[in-house]
């Protein structure tokens, strides 16, 4: 079991070019804690997907170092202790869900005992109990997911790959995911997850990556990845906005956090609350009346909206991975 | 071991599902079923209550036993087993690899501690104990007929199951290739039954041409002892004359003399007119003979690098059926009832034939053909191995 001090992952340089010279990815570096839950994010062919099989040996590198638990990328033996839930995965339609389990826990080297006792405990854990014997040709999609989630942890792995887990399912379904997510990591597991759903990764994700075009735009901790767009944002009445934009001329910058006025919102680029009393003390002597002062953080969209965008024109990237060049 | 019991379970639950095994496995029943329906007695052959009275199939010609070991060598196992039963069953197993590497279902597979080769080779194990099981259960079935019907106990049969797997395994490494590269059921079925007719037509290029080259072979060969004959004959005659003409004719009158050699002259004229013609034939068939040698040899040589699907199912019979024992033929092999000359079969032609086809050794049959598989299946398992899915 990896602890939350090694590294369950370590990725450097891991590049993919396809026929035609598509590069999936190019030269990515990625490191995921044990115990940790990180979230890859990025648009539609980024490379997100490409990367979890290059991981998985699903697919061959081009170029790629580092490690998976330890041991060097594509060595099969270590996929023993890694649990995987591909992206519109099929599972064969003539197995039941608990066959379904028992096979793919037997793949994986789990030994048959240790598949009885855990076919049970998972399919409770997903809430599939009663539907373990039927066969999973009638399953709706959120069913075949949480059986695809079951399958992935039949092994007790201690780095797990869930690519969409929550795609296709309902909100219940959506919590229980999470709820499992969070299990697993209380318990020292790594858990990496690639979601388009980024409230769903931003409520259990401790770190996160976003890959545009086959590279990794940025990485951290939310809080490191917001914190320079975090602000605090006055709302004052709007008849008031005349005194206002008078009282932002007249005060002295020294000292101030840098404020713009948007509408009856003064957006002030500080996190620090003793920076902003100044204002709130200038706005009152003039008897502005302040409707609320609220600390703002940015959301998971909004980076990687930002992300996304091209700084210079302003315009979100193509999506897809690179043609051409390096 | 637990991944390896665990995919030959799973191929079991797919063929459990699949209901063409199991018709396929009914069909068979049913055509053992049919054979064991099928009888002979003195008067000619039954089937269930009726009698067909023929004097080619009596139990005064052939044994019950052998009467079974003939329809089931000579119809049901290179009829039903070789081609429908084959048929039916790459239907059923043309789509395990298309299936095992469709989108969203080879990731949890190949994400799994198994290396590709295994993986690739075990799924092409299962896919063959589908061909194995039909053809055990079909083996077991026409053991207890003949054994009940027929009163001999033929254990040679279960022969079928080693050569009708090996002979499926041949056509099956080819859908696999197929299915690998186009990742479509039904192209790589199309595609293995296309190419199974070219192997079969070539099959059937090699009898034609080896028929061409021992028929001309014969005409040379009788040409050749008409030659001798007939020179024999143009010596005697030639002598006759001289003699006439010479001392041996002093005692006849001139024109019985005269008369004579007039006989003996124009006899000479015949023989020597014949001689000419089987010359011709020697000439004829020896020019037809090595016109055809190379041409033989050619679709030899590439029948030594193709799959040998009759040849192998032919070793059956081969080993199964005491030819001798069949109507028609005799320890020296095809007994010449006139019919067959009438229609242009020389039985000779058939026997050299036969004898030359007996000839070809085991390994070149089996062999080479395993030969092919294994290059086709290491090209497959090449391409499995290294594509990214």
């Amino acid at each position: 079991m990896s602890g939350t001090g090694t590294l369950a992952l370590d990725l450097r340089d891991v590049a993919k070019t396809y026929k035609g010279k598509v590069h999936a990815l190019r030269g990515v570096d990625m490191r995921v804690h044990g115990g940790e839950v990180f979230g890859l994010l990025g648009p539609n062919g980024a490379g997100k997907s490409t990367l979890v099989k290059i991981l998985m040996t699903v697919i061959r590198p081009t170029r790629c170092e580092g490690t998976l638990l330890g041991s060097p990328v594509g060595e099969k033996a270590t996929l023993a202790r890694v649990g995987y839930l591909p992206e519109h995965h099929k599972f064969p339609g003539y197995l039941t869900g608990a066959q379904v389990l028992d096979f793919y826990g037997a793949m994986a080297g789990v030994a048959r005992g240790t598949r009885k006792r855990r076919i049970g405990e998972l399919l409770d854990l997903v809430g599939m109990s009663d539907w373990g014997k039927k066969r999973v040709g009638g399953y709706s999609k959120g069913m075949r997911q949480r059986v695809g989630v079951a399958q992935a942890l039949m092994n007790d792995p201690d780095l797990v790959l869930l690519d969409e887990p929550t795609d296709g399912v309902d909100p219940v379904g959506r919590r229980d995911i999470r709820d499992i997510v969070v299990r697993m990591k209380d318990r020292g597991k790594a858990v990496f997850i690639n979601s388009h759903l980024l409230s769903e990764l931003e409520q259990v994700c401790d770190r996160v990556a976003i890959l545009v075009q086959g590279m990794v735009a940025q990485q951290g901790t939310i809080d490191e990845l917001t914190k320079d767009q975090q602000r605090y944002e006055i709302e004052f009445a709007s008849e008031d906005g005349a005194r206002v934009a008078q009282m932002l001329d007249e005060m002295d910058a020294n000292g101030l956090p840098d404020s713009r006025v948007e509408g009856s919102r003064i957006r002030l680029s500080t996190v620090d609350a003793v920076a902003v009393q100044p204002m709130i003390d200038g706005l009152r002597a003039r008897g502005v009346t302040i409707r609320s002062i609220r600390a703002m953080r940015p959301s998971l969209e909004d980076l990687f909206m930002v992300a996304v965008t091209d700084r210079e024109t302003g315009r979100t990237l193509a999506p897809g991975a690179a043609k051409g060049g390096r | 071991m637990t991944q390896t019991w665990a995919l030959l379970l799973d191929a079991y639950r797919e063929l459990n599902s699949k209901k063409l095994f199991w018709i396929t496995l009914i069909l068979s029943a049913i055509v053992v079923l049919a054979c064991g329906m099928a009888g002979i007695n003195e008067k000619g052959i039954t089937f269930l209550h009726w009698q067909f009275e023929t004097p080619f199939f009596t139990t005064e010609i052939m044994s019950r036993a052998n009467f079974y070991k003939m329809i089931f060598a000579s119809m049901a196992i290179p009829i039903w087993l070789t081609w429908v039963a084959t048929v039916l069953a790459l239907v059923s197993t043309g789509g395990i690899f298309p299936d095992f590497i469709a989108s969203g279902s080879i990731e949890l597979t190949l994400s799994k501690p198994i290396g590709r080769w295994r993986l690739f080779l075990t799924k092409y194990g299962t896919g063959l104990l589908f061909a194995g099981l039909q053809v055990l259960v079909f083996s077991l079935a026409s053991f207890l007929v003949i054994g009940v019907r027929g009163g001999s106990w033929e254990w040679g049969l279960f022969l079928a199951v080693p050569i009708v797997v090996v002979f499926f395994s041949y056509l099956f490494s080819i859908c696999v290739l197929f299915g690998i590269v186009t990742k479509s059921t039904i192209a790589s079925i199309l595609l293995t039954l296309l190419m199974w007719f070219g192997i079969s037509m070539m099959g059937a290029a090699d009898g034609m041409l080896m028929m061409f080259r021992t028929q001309a072979e014969f005409r040379a060969e009788d040409g050749q002892k008409k030659v001798e004959r007939l020179e024999k004959t143009l010596a005697s005659q030639r002598a006759e004359l001289a003699d006439v003409e010479g001392a041996g004719g002093e005692a006849m009158s001139a024109e019985d003399r005269e008369a004579k050699v007039a006989s003996l002259t124009g006899r000479i004229g015949n023989t020597e007119r014949s001689l000419a013609g089987a010359r011709e034939d020697v000439t004829g068939g020896e020019r037809a003979a090595s016109q055809i040698e190379p041409w033989y040899k050619g679709v030899l040589a590439a029948r030594t690098v193709l799959p040998k699907t009759g040849d192998t199912i032919g070793l059956l019979q081969r080993w199964l059926v005491d030819t001798s024992q069949l109507p028609g033929m005799n320890e020296d092999g095809p007994v010449d009832t006139g019919e067959s000359l009438k229609n242009g079969q020389d039985p000779r032609v058939q026997k050299r034939i036969q004898e030359q086809v007996n000839k070809r050794p085991v390994w070149w049959v089996v062999g080479t053909s395993l030969g092919f598989e294994a290059v086709v299946l290491l090209g497959a398992g090449w391409m499995f191995a290294r594509r990214d899915f």
